[in-house]
């Protein structure tokens, strides 16, 4: 995804590192591999310090021990923490509820926490509507204590903590004075620190929703970043419907018709929030969401029902480079033949 | 220049006064100072004075910043750039100094955190105490045994509250695997063998060369104890707690086997320490291979227990463990030999584990802190309490240059 033109002086070195259920890559300039390596370190590092704090899948981490105590009394937690799930819980309440944290218990009823899901029972999902739900998280900036209203709820950083350990991370690139480094968590966040040499910013593919699908735009990006949601991680099919691992709060279900939601803005938290919310919320609530220095480009499918066949919808809420309409449509009718 | 012959010609607080830069510490910090007035209650924030930010006293802050209840009120460190991540941690400007008495010297701390690193421990801990403040303490609690000593007469004389860095004891999986060893589960314990492996050099970043034994402190001898110490003293000290007792005698070796690059501390260290009724405890640590990573075992007559940072399995004997009277030479898998003895019934002697199901798994750092604090408003000792800090470390302190004389050291005993 990531191309640059060098000077003869240094070279491009990419260091990756799993973490987060993804692979994280680091793009820098150094004068040599060993060089490069040693600016990773520290960085990731950091990814993973984001990691231990934040997982959900990690029984020691702090928000595992929120999960577990919250309901049964106040937990005191760490500033970084606090303003972590404040900035959760702002995302919540200007998106309307279609980010929210809450939903850990409906990711595990619909058996994507750890596995790539399942329909659920009834039971199941009445029990996860009674656990669901931003609202239902208290936190007291004076006493810095988290506090769940109702038992069972789970937090889950899926929407955010990528973006939120590429913004940390990448601080740490800007404290040692690093001019240009491209960070990625999967390729699902992405942020751009200065630029390679001679270059206005770092080329940036964004690549289709669909896995044969190619580039659909490429866009430069400078000091800011790029987030996508869509549904190629987790997903199953069930009766020819498709279900992805993004769930609508309110509905209980996985978002439906969406293909592609992907965000240029200037923090990887935000990117990272706002192209979930996007993906989830209703398309009249969209381009409230902006702010005048984020774009968007979303894409989805002409009816709320998930065919796969249809032509795709863009929706360029603000973009800043071509679209390929063309080539994703031509992809559409070249599956549709061979589905013949 | 060993340690030893180092500090012959260097006096304790020449040391302290090196590391800290400050002028000698330890005399002044025996003289009586004023208790403070402030009598803590059950709904006062316990405001806390920190000495030493580094690293592993970060992790602290972190587990302090999630204790109900405290604020961290003053930090101090002779290594400047600690404040501003001390700062950004706690999400505001704590106040900080470099010389640890103008610390001691505020009216407005309740109690004393000390991660410093140990050749300091007891210097800082014993004024603390004298200041009339609760202490918690990273482990060792002293570097030298007159350290050790020393830290437990301070304790006594004054009767304060003093807590030592050994947050194993407040792990709720180590506690219980304990209590069922302590129940007779895995019969008698006779031996515990704990494994401490890295992949890791162990060197921090230096920012300038003039800064390598301050914050590098864990490589050189003069101010590290080395992997017995920052490690292995965990493990002796569940080894004791296990056992009941100190161990008496220890026997170790280490080297430098990898990392020939100007440390003076090995990158290894193998050592037996000897209990009671000729019960023992084996220690390793490696820092080139993270295989066996940090886990320990503790092995009874009747099976076995063991323990990670982050859960505990007990395994039992079973039935299918058979010893049979064997004549004839026994050939299997090619491997030819004249004793009793089968694969088949080697591979089940460890049972199939029963898992340990806490229903708690807190960070032991940060249910540590919240046991502190508890013992604080309620004026109590903690578990692990002095004393205990004394028989972990006492052994490290000897064992050091027992290790690296080659010889078996004799262990002193705590008296009463």
């Amino acid at each position: 995804m990531v191309n640059a033109t060098l000077n003869t002086a240094t070279q491009l070195y990419c260091t990756t590192h799993p973490a987060m259920g993804t692979e994280y890559s680091l793009y820098l300039c150094a004068a040599s591999r060993e060089e490069a390596a040693a600016t990773a370190q520290p960085v990731f590092d950091e990814v993973d310090r984001v990691d231990a704090l934040l997982s959900n899948y990690r029984p020691d981490s702090e928000l595992s021990r929120i999960n577990r105590q919250a309901f049964d009394h106040e937990v005191t937690t760490d500033p970084e923490t606090f303003r972590f799930l404040a900035t959760c819980l702002t995302w919540s309440e200007r998106s309307l509820g279609a980010f929210d944290i809450s939903v850990g218990k409906l990711m595990k009823v619909w058996k994507f926490f750890g596995d790539s899901g399942a329909l659920p029972s009834q039971q199941e999902l009445a029990a996860a509507r009674a656990a669901v739900g931003w609202e239902k998280i208290r936190l007291n900036p004076e006493q810095r204590t988290v506090r769940f209203l109702a038992p069972g709820i789970e937090l889950d950083p899926g929407g955010i903590g990528k973006g939120y350990a590429v913004d940390r991370a990448i601080k740490i690139l800007r404290a040692k004075n690093v001019p240009a480094a491209l960070l990625s968590a999967g390729s699902s966040t992405i942020y751009a620190l200065g630029a390679p040499p001679a270059e206005a910013g770092w080329k940036v593919r964004v690549p289709s929703p669909y896995p044969e699908g190619g580039t659909i735009s490429t866009v430069i990006l400078r000091d800011t970043s790029l987030s996508t949601a869509n549904l190629s991680e987790k997903n199953f099919t069930h009766e020819g419907q498709f279900y992805g691992a993004i769930m609508n709060p309110r509905t209980l279900q996985p978002v439906r018709g969406m293909l592609q939601v992907t965000v240029i803005s200037k923090s990887a938290t935000d990117s990272d929030a706002l192209s979930n919310a996007l993906f989830v919320s209703a398309a009249e609530d969209r381009a409230a969401l902006l702010s005048e220095q984020d774009y968007a480009l979303v894409i989805r499918q002409p009816s709320p029902e998930f065919v796969h066949q249809d032509a795709p919808v863009y929706e360029g809420v603000r973009w800043p480079s071509e679209v390929a309409h063309h080539r994703l449509a031509e992809l559409s009718f070249a599956k549709e033949k061979e589905n013949i | 220049m060993n340690r030893r012959s180092l500090l012959q010609g260097l006096s304790f607080s020449m040391l302290a006064a090196k590391l800290s830069g400050t002028s000698s510490l330890y005399g002044q910090s025996e003289e009586p100072q004023p208790k403070p007035a402030r009598t803590i209650s059950a709904n006062d924030r316990i405001q806390v004075g920190f000495i030493g930010p580094g690293s592993r006293g970060q992790e602290l802050i972190r587990q302090l910043l999630r204790t109900p209840g405290v604020d961290i009120a003053a930090q101090c460190d002779v290594y400047e750039p600690r404040f501003a991540e001390v700062n950004e941690m706690v999400g505001k400007k704590v106040p900080a100094c470099k010389d640890y008495r103008e610390l001691l010297d505020r009216k407005d701390l309740d109690v004393i955190f000390i991660a410093t690193s140990p050749a300091v421990h007891a210097s800082y801990s014993i004024a603390a105490m004298r200041s009339g403040r609760p202490v918690y303490c990273e482990k060792t609690i002293g570097f030298t045994p007159e350290d050790c000593k020393k830290v437990v007469d301070a304790a006594r004389q004054t009767g304060q509250i003093y807590q030592v860095g050994h947050q194993m004891r407040y792990a709720s999986w180590i506690v219980e695997g304990v209590n069922r060893v302590h129940s007779g589960e895995i019969g008698v314990p006779t031996h515990v063998y704990g494994y401490w492996h890295r992949s890791d050099n162990w060197r921090r970043e230096v920012p300038n060369p003039s800064l390598e034994h301050l914050i590098n402190w864990r490589l050189y001898r003069e101010t590290s104890g080395g992997l017995l110490e920052e490690l292995g003293s965990h493990h002796i000290d569940i080894a004791n707690w296990v056992f009941g007792e100190q161990p008496q005698t220890l026997l170790g070796t280490s080297s430098i086997a990898v990392y020939h690059d100007g440390r003076t501390v090995g990158d290894n260290v193998q050592a037996v320490l000897g209990y009671s009724k000729g019960r023992r405890m084996f220690f390793s640590s490696l820092t080139d291979n993270g295989l066996m990573a940090d886990q320990l075992w503790v092995y009874g007559t009747e099976g076995s227990l063991q323990i990670t940072l982050a859960d505990a399995t007990l395994y039992k004997r079973t039935s299918k463990t058979i010893t049979e009277a064997s004549h004839s030479n026994v050939v299997q898998k090619g491997v030819q030999t004249g004793a009793s003895y089968t694969t088949d019934s080697s591979i089940p002697y460890r049972g199939p584990g029963q898992r340990l199901n806490m229903k708690r798994n807190e960070d032991p750092t940060l249910t540590a802190c919240i046991a502190f604090m508890d013992c604080v408003r309620n004026k109590k000792q903690p578990f692990a309490n002095v004393d205990v800090g004394f028989k972990s470390a006492i052994a490290c302190s000897i064992g050091r240059d027992a290790m690296y004389e080659g010889r078996e050291a004799k262990i002193p005993q705590l008296t009463a």
